[in-house]
């Protein structure tokens, strides 16, 4: 038993390494394995939003930085592209 | 951006357009790559509304960035209820509903299949007029809000 379960550690621990050089190779970098799973990891979420689903209303700040304005305030008229994003 | 871009001056005569600004993806202090240091857009990972403005006016001082323009505030909601970081796209429909939901960036962030939607509905739409080429220099010095560092 005893011996199995050094095998087993043996096993994990060679997955654990082949997984990390995976992962760096497709990430860029073994900083970048710990990027992901430091930073991005925690914000992804696939959330409820399907096809058919109504877009739920957010208020956002305008470029002045003053001014506020709602999603909803962009729709109605026409088909509204939204492209989220950031500069990084 | 370029593709959104050249989507925006195709389709802008029949859909309205919005960008929205979310939470960094790679900024200095977190998960930066090496494309932030080559591009030279390094920043913080915003800590007030203020300086989140102040980088998404560099943003679109220095590609010229023509859509429309609205950032998520410090809460995030928008990114919450949208699933939106790092980059998402998205066309909500007359009535208020999503009519297309693209898949999470980048590797799934498809401004192709947004300009299906819009060419089944309004036909095949192409410029020639390309939009201004993106400068690779910045136009103004980094607000000093957005406390840019390498």
């Amino acid at each position: 038993m005893k011996r199995f379960f050094k095998w087993a550690a043996c096993a994990l621990a060679v997955l654990a390494v082949a997984a990390f050089v995976m992962l760096s190779f497709m990430a860029g970098s073994p900083k970048d394995v710990y990027g992901m799973v430091r930073y991005a990891l925690p914000h992804i979420h696939r959330g409820n939003l399907k096809v058919g689903s109504d877009a739920p209303d957010v208020r956002l700040v305008a470029l002045d930085g003053e001014n506020r304005f709602h999603i909803r305030e962009r729709t109605g008229a026409r088909p509204l592209v939204i492209v989220f994003g950031s500069f990084t | 951006m370029v593709d959104v871009e050249q989507i925006y001056n195709d389709y802008k005569e029949h859909a309205d357009f919005l960008t929205v600004y979310v939470r960094e993806a790679h900024p200095a202090d977190e998960w930066q790559m090496k494309s932030n240091v080559k591009d030279d857009v390094c920043y913080a990972q915003p800590k007030s509304l203020e300086q989140r403005v102040a980088i998404a006016r560099d943003f679109t001082t220095r590609f010229k960035y023509p859509l429309p323009f609205g950032i998520d505030d410090m809460s995030n909601l928008a990114d919450a209820a949208y699933s939106a970081w790092p980059e998402r796209l998205y066309i909500i429909d007359e009535t208020g509903r999503i009519a297309y939901r693209g898949g999470m960036g980048p590797f799934n962030y498809k401004p192709a299949e947004v300009r299906d939607w819009l060419a089944s509905r309004y036909g095949v739409v192409k410029h020639e007029t390309a939009p201004a080429p993106a400068s690779a220099q910045p136009t103004t010095a980094p607000a000093a809000a957005a406390e840019p560092k390498k």
